[in-house]
This record gives structure tokens, C-alpha cells and sequence, in this order.
């Protein structure tokens, strides 16, 4: 019995975290082990005499402790339950030690309104880094005896939760299948971000295009499991990974259905515009003034003349400066902490507005066009897709500098061409029927 | 091998590409109004170009001699601080003498480079172009040219103005059954420019010319609309609304027949002494009759089809007698004309119908 108790200090001897603390019930001699970071000691203490203190006989106190919890026979299975936040009750007379569910600390954040994605009249509440909670959450979304939850325990030396949901009758069988040959596959394989997660799933990891639709909010992930998608919850990744991930995602809100049908079409319409101006407006603005101003009209032609006089850089380097110095305002406003962010949105407008266009390092035109790309590039859905908007719009530019319009045209053909070559488990990420493709291909 | 072989390709793109000589538009000289004349055997070329100045359009006058069209932009290019760029001319002006001499080479040569849009309009000087490009300057205009506006269809723009392309005027270089006719501008007393009529090209030389009223009826049968022009009778004006043509082709005994319904729906704007709707129609009628049977017989003396009326008989007629057309065949086309007029509105008062 001592040889086990010695064992257990030799493992935890060097985390000062872990106690042992001796304690005495009715007469019982055990010994309370865990880690005080995890374990509220002086509740879970209160909580474990009440249980115990009423009149109970020795034999009696002995079998509820054993009921209550798991046996714990060897070092590896005790020392994991430890770490997993169990408070371990080692009882000297009979040598064996049992873990208990204690009252933890309260260590995740409250359910809360979401932080990423803004919510215009429907549901608020967002997933949190619990996957139980969001679990939860997304039951209370979906009340349905058909959601299915499969968990998983990745990695061998780090354990990580990994919770997969879908619909049944909803979700394409063969999809389901696929995924899960792949998460048993590689159950000993660790994953800590998400680029572990494509790996495991075996899809392409040099893609820019995500794989899934990243969301935190129920609603998205509700609906998209009722189309037959499959949604993965990732511990302490407080979102929603939608599987498989369609061109759809970057223009279609399943909130926009709580607008009129009309509005709801707009809006949608609205967005591609958008994308497609996001995309091509600073290479269509360096193909038109650099290779072929003929294409303009004769007053626009002119008064975009006027508009470059003195100004000393080519129409691509012009354009790729702004751009930068925009990418940089992106970035730094995403850096820079709530209290402080205004700044550089301040910096940033004094910059772009005016200095830049004051000091003739570009031309006012450029400035109308920057904004526009910027502006449009924002109503992507999606932090990641707006991101790849972002990157693909750099290949037109290059085009379009060297062969003008028909540049343009090129680098929306590779686009394209890249979007049709991207498959996950088999459905195209340009698929418009996602429940004719999973049956066919899943 | 993927990375190896996508360094290849960009290395392709950016080595084969020559985009070091793009040339910004800030760079570039963009004339809009071209003017032609012969000097000797030698032509003499104005280019407007307009110049951003600091805070409206101004514009300046080159001119240049040479050979050629191109060794004059060249001459010009030398001299200049930017390099030209023609793709923006909009309007060629040539002499009236170069126009009578023929614009054969002129208009090849403009098809063959590619430098001057095919879509530029052209148009025929009838005073001096040394004149007329230094008065240009004078009149200032947003897109840096007033002969622009003058011809541009949101405009200044009015149907009895010819608007003839320099594409097309090659297509009748070429075509047997199609003659194109086109503007005809001198310089005006109190306007910059003074319309007319328009020079009839045949084969590339003009052969003849039609008053800008006629043009009206040109324009109507090759499909302008003619909305808008006012037409002044015995007892009232009228303001044209619109027009349709319907036409009916027979070939027979080796002639050709041409059935052609032209209405005209038009608005009553101004009365004298009363009169009906019913003399106003037959009054109309008679006018725009007498001009279209005027214009075809002129346009049949000068032989030049100018209202492809042999475009209809093209499949009937074989290739090897076609040439003959403007010769033989449309001389002898016998014209079956009906006008009808249409009286839509009356503005906002009536008139008695008989």
C-alpha cells in the first residue's frame, strides 16, 4: 500500500500543484489526492463528509465510496485521472484508490453572446471551449432524437476531446463513414489546432481554401447538419468545424431566412457582388490605367490621367503599396487591444484619406478603388474565407499588370480552375447539391 | 516537382511577358480628334489632344507631315514627352480634296495597324482643316474636344447627322451593294462647327453629296432612329417620335424589285390657320415622298447604293454579276415607296380630324 502511495509522490513530486492530504472519516483512515488547480478543495472536502457523516458503518461508507467512483488499479490509469481533475480518495485499510468527480474550479467562461461573428435579429448565444456545453447548446438548437454524437479521444500523451455530430437521415452515410474510418484511424495522433485536424481527416493541407465552415454560432451549425453536413467540436475551440466546406458558405448566412425571401435574395446577391469586386477591382484598376487605357472611356481616361499627374510609381507598385499598408491596418486593428484599436483605425484613415494622395505617392482614383476592395472584402462570411479573398486578389493584381484586362479574365479562370480541383471526402467544394453528391461520392 | 514546376511557369510569365513596357495612362498621349489632309503626295495630320490642366481640359494642336499616317505618329512620338497612343481617337476629320481623291489607303491603313479604333467616326471637312484646328482649342469641353460631343448620340448628336465608322466605310470599299454616306461639316459663324449635309462615298472616293434633310431619311433607313427632328410643312411643324421600316424584295426577269413601308409616328407642335390631321398626314406624306424619291434618284445618278438596297438582292443575284450591280442592276431597280405618317400626340390640345 505505501509502495503505491510512494509511487504516486515520485510521479507528482515535482508538481506543486498535487496534494495529499490524510483525512479521517467515522474512522476510516484515507488519504485525498489531486491537483488544487482543478479541484475546489474545501467544497469537494464539505461535499465528501456530508455524504458520509450520517450514521453510516464503516462497510456501509466503504461501498457507497466505491459505487460513487472507479477503481483505479495501476499508476498510469491513476495519474491520468488526475490530470483529467478527479479527486482521487485512497483508502489505507484496503489499499485501493477511488476516483470521485469533486466540485471543480470554474475554469471555462460562461455561455456569451458571440465574439466573431455578428448576429443581425437571431439566436446570439455562441459555442464556448466546453465541448459539452456546446453540445449542449446546439441540442437546445436542434431538439432531435435524429443528432447524433460520436466523441472521440485523441492523441496519446496529450488527450484532446473531439466530439462529431450529424444528423441521421440528413448526412449522406458514406460521408459519415468516411470521417469516422479517418478519426479511428488515427486516434493516437495528436491535435492541437486545426491544421492537426485536416491532416488527421487526411485532407489537402496546402490548400488556402479551409476545408469546413468555421462557425460559433448555433444557428449556422444547426442548419448546416439539417442540409446534411457534419459538424466537429474540438476542445477549447470554442467553434463549430461544418464538413464539407462549399463555395456556398462564403456568400449564404442561414440567418438571412429569418428575413423576407425577397430581402434574403438581395442580401445573398449583394455579397457575390461584392466578392467578385473584392476580388478584381485593384487588378482591373492597374489593368485599365497601366496596359490598356483604351478600354475607358474617353472622360474617365482623362480625368484618371489628371488624377496620376506627378504621381512617381507605375500603377502596380501604387497598387501594392496601398494594398499593403490596408493589410496592415487589418492586421494591426486585429493585434491591438479593444482600448488602444482606435488608434490605428485613426492613423490608418489620415493615411489612406488624405496624406498618401496629399503627398502624390498615389493617385485620389486608386484611393476610390482601395476602399471599394476593402469595404466589399468585408462582407465575406467568414474570417478565413474573407482571408483567401484577400490572398487570391494578389494573383489578379500580378496578372493584371503584366497582360491588362485579359489578365483579369486569367486569374479568375485560376481561381475557378483552383475552387473545381478542391475536394473534401470526395464532394466539390463548387458542389450545388450537396445530398446528390454525398450519395454518390461521400 | 510541383513547387519546381510552378517556379518555371512564373519565371515564363514574368520573362515572356514584356509588361516593361507598359506605359501608364499618365504617360500616354491620347489624342481624340484626328485631321487628315493631302499636301502634294504627302499627308498633314492634326491631332487634338487634350491636356489636363489644373483645374479644367485644355487642349493642344499637333501637326505633323509625312508619307504616312504611321511615319507622321512617329515623327510626332519623337518630339513629344509621352508616346501617342491613337486607340482613343473618336473622330477623323478629312479634307474635303483628299475625300474626293480617295480615302482608300487611308482607311486600309487604319484597318491594317490596328492603332485608331474601327469604331472611330469619320467625317468630311469642307473648310480648311489648318482653320478649323486652330478655332478648336477655343472651345473648351469636358472630354477635352468639342467635335466629340457634336457626334456623340447622348449628346449633341441629331439625326440628320450622318454616323458613319470608319469600319464601315471600308466594308463599302469592299462591298458591291453598299455605299456609306457621311457627314459634311464646315466652320459656322457663331457655332463651331455648321452642319451640311453629307458626302456620298463610293469606293472610298466621294462622288456626290445629300443636304442634311435627305441624311434624315438616310439615317431612317439604315435603322437610326431619327427621334426628335422637327419637320416644318405648309401649316404646321411636327416633332418626329419614331420610325419603321419594313421592306419586300422580288427579283424578277433580271430586275430587281423593292417594296419599302417606311412609318413615321410623329407629334404635332405648331398649327397655322387650323388645319385637320388629315391634311397634315397627306401634307407630310407628299414631303418625305418627294425627298426619299429625290434621294434615290440622285443616289442612282452618282450610282453609289447608299441605302444598301442591293444587300436584299445578294442571294438572288450570283457573285459574278454582282459586281455589275451599282452599274447595271440598280439602276434599274424599280422602287415601290409608301410613306405613312402616324399622328401619335397632338400635344395637349386637339385637333378636328377632317
Amino acid at each position: 500500500m505505501n509502495s503505491l502511495l510512494s509511487e504516486i509522490k515520485a510521479t507528482f513530486k515535482d508538481n506543486d500543484d498535487f496534494f495529499l492530504m490524510p483525512q479521517n472519516i467515522q474512522g476510516i483512515d484515507i488519504v485525498l489526492m489531486g491537483l488544487t488547480s482543478l479541484i475546489d478543495l474545501p467544497k469537494s472536502i464539505e461535499a465528501l463528509e456530508d455524504k458520509f457523516e450520517r450514521n453510516s458503518t464503516k462497510k456501509e461508507i466503504l461501498m457507497r465510496l466505491n459505487n460513487n467512483g472507479e477503481k483505479k488499479k495501476n499508476i498510469a490509469e491513476i495519474s491520468s485521472s488526475v490530470i483529467e481533475g478527479n479527486l482521487l480518495v485512497l483508502v489505507k485499510s484496503k489499499a485501493n484508490v477511488v476516483a470521485l468527480k469533486p466540485i471543480g474550479k470554474s475554469l471555462s467562461r460562461a455561455v456569451e453572446s458571440s465574439e466573431n461573428e455578428q448576429v443581425l435579429q437571431g439566436p446570439l448565444v455562441a459555442f464556448t471551449e466546453e465541448v459539452d456545453i456546446s453540445i449542449g447548446i446546439l441540442r437546445k438548437q436542434l431538439p432531435t432524437a435524429n443528432l447524433l454524437v460520436k466523441n472521440y479521444t485523441m492523441g496519446r500523451d496529450i488527450n484532446r476531446k473531439l466530439s462529431l455530430l450529424y444528423c441521421e437521415g440528413k448526412a449522406s452515410p458514406k460521408l459519415i463513414r468516411a470521417i469516422m474510418d479517418k478519426l479511428d484511424m488515427s486516434q493516437d495522433k495528436e491535435i492541437n489546432n486545426i491544421q492537426d485536424l485536416i491532416k488527421v481527416l487526411g485532407l489537402r493541407s496546402r490548400s488556402v481554401v479551409a476545408p469546413f465552415k468555421i462557425t460559433e454560432l448555433p444557428e449556422e451549425a444547426a442548419q448546416s447538419l439539417l442540409k446534411g453536413k457534419v459538424a466537429l467540436f474540438l476542445d477549447n475551440f470554442p467553434f463549430a468545424l461544418v464538413l464539407p466546406g462549399v463555395i456556398w458558405d462564403l456568400f449564404i448566412l442561414e440567418n438571412d431566412r429569418n428575413f423576407t425571401y425577397p430581402l434574403m435574395l438581395a442580401i445573398r446577391l449583394l455579397r457575390m457582388v461584392a466578392i467578385i469586386v473584392s476580388l478584381i477591382v485593384p487588378g482591373l484598376y492597374v489593368a485599365l490605367v497601366a496596359v490598356n487605357p483604351e478600354v475607358l472611356q474617353i472622360e474617365l481616361a482623362l480625368s484618371i490621367a489628371q488624377s496620376r499627374e506627378g504621381v512617381p510609381y507605375p500603377a502596380f507598385v501604387e497598387m501594392l503599396f496601398m494594398l499593403i499598408i490596408m493589410e496592415f491596418i487589418i492586421e494591426g486593428s486585429i493585434r491591438l487591444p479593444k482600448s488602444i484599436g482606435p488608434t490605428i483605425t485613426m492613423v490608418g484613415g489620415i493615411i489612406i484619406g488624405q496624406a498618401v494622395v496629399e503627398a502624390k505617392l498615389v493617385s485620389n482614383i486608386l484611393i476610390i478603388f482601395l476602399a471599394a476592395a476593402t469595404i466589399a472584402n468585408s462582407t465575406v462570411i467568414g474570417f478565413q474565407n474573407a482571408a483567401f479573398i484577400r490572398l487570391f486578389k494578389y494573383i489578379i493584381l500580378i496578372l493584371a499588370a503584366i497582360y491588362g484586362v485579359l489578365g483579369v479574365l486569367a486569374g479568375i479562370f485560376l481561381i475557378g480552375a483552383h475552387l473545381a480541383s478542391i475536394q473534401v471526402f470526395g464532394i466539390s467544394y463548387l458542389s450545388n447539391n450537396l445530398k446528390k453528391e454525398g450519395e454518390k461520392n461521400g | 516537382m510541383i513547387i519546381r514546376k510552378g517556379s518555371f511557369i512564373c519565371c515564363l510569365l514574368i520573362l515572356l511577358s514584356g509588361c516593361w513596357d507598359n506605359k501608364d495612362i499618365n504617360h500616354r498621349l491620347m489624342p481624340v480628334v484626328l485631321g487628315i489632309t493631302g499636301e502634294g503626295d504627302q499627308y498633314k495630320a492634326y491631332l487634338q489632344v487634350p491636356r489636363p490642366e489644373s483645374d479644367e481640359m485644355g487642349s493642344q494642336v499637333i501637326i505633323e507631315e509625312g508619307h504616312t499616317i504611321n511615319q507622321i505618329v512617329n515623327k510626332i512620338s519623337v518630339n513629344m514627352e509621352s508616346s501617342i497612343d491613337l486607340l482613343h481617337i473618336k473622330v477623323i476629320i478629312v479634307d474635303k480634296e483628299l475625300a474626293e481623291k480617295g480615302l482608300s489607303d487611308l482607311i486600309t491603313g487604319f484597318m491594317r495597324s490596328r492603332d485608331i479604333s474601327s469604331k472611330a467616326l469619320i467625317a468630311v471637312s469642307e473648310s480648311n482643316l489648318d482653320d478649323l484646328f486652330s478655332k478648336i482649342s477655343h472651345y473648351k469641353a469636358p472630354e477635352g474636344s468639342i467635335l466629340l460631343d457634336y457626334f456623340e448620340k447622348n449628346a449633341g448628336w441629331e439625326p440628320q447627322i450622318a454616323l458613319t465608322r470608319i469600319w464601315q466605310v471600308y466594308r463599302s470599299i469592299h462591298s458591291y451593294t453598299r455605299d456609306v454616306a457621311i457627314p459634311l461639316v464646315g466652320m459656322g459663324d457663331t457655332t463651331f462647327l455648321n452642319h451640311t449635309g453629307s458626302a456620298v462615298i463610293k469606293n472610298g472616293k466621294m462622288v456626290g453629296r445629300i443636304s442634311s434633310d435627305e441624311t434624315l431619311l438616310y439615317n431612317a433607313f439604315s435603322g437610326h432612329s431619327t427621334n426628335g427632328k422637327i419637320e416644318v410643312l405648309d401649316d404646321a411643324s411636327v416633332m418626329i417620335l419614331g420610325n419603321q421600316l419594313m421592306t419586300k424584295n422580288k427579283f424578277e426577269n433580271d430586275k430587281p424589285y423593292l417594296t419599302t413601308n417606311i412609318s413615321f409616328k410623329v407629334m404635332i407642335l405648331e398649327t397655322k390657320n387650323n388645319p385637320s390631321a388629315e391634311k397634315i398626314k397627306k401634307e407630310l406624306d407628299k414631303l418625305l415622298m418627294g425627298r426619299l424619291e429625290g434621294l434615290l434618284e440622285k443616289s442612282q445618278k452618282n450610282k453609289a447604293d447608299i441605302f444598301g438596297m442591293g444587300q436584299y438582292f445578294r442571294k438572288e443575284i450570283p457573285r459574278d454579276k454582282l459586281k455589275n450591280w451599282r452599274s447595271n442592276y440598280y439602276l434599274a431597280l424599280k422602287l415601290d415607296l409608301n410613306v405613312e405618317v402616324d399622328i401619335q400626340n397632338a400635344g395637349n390640345l386637339k385637333i378636328p380630324s377632317k
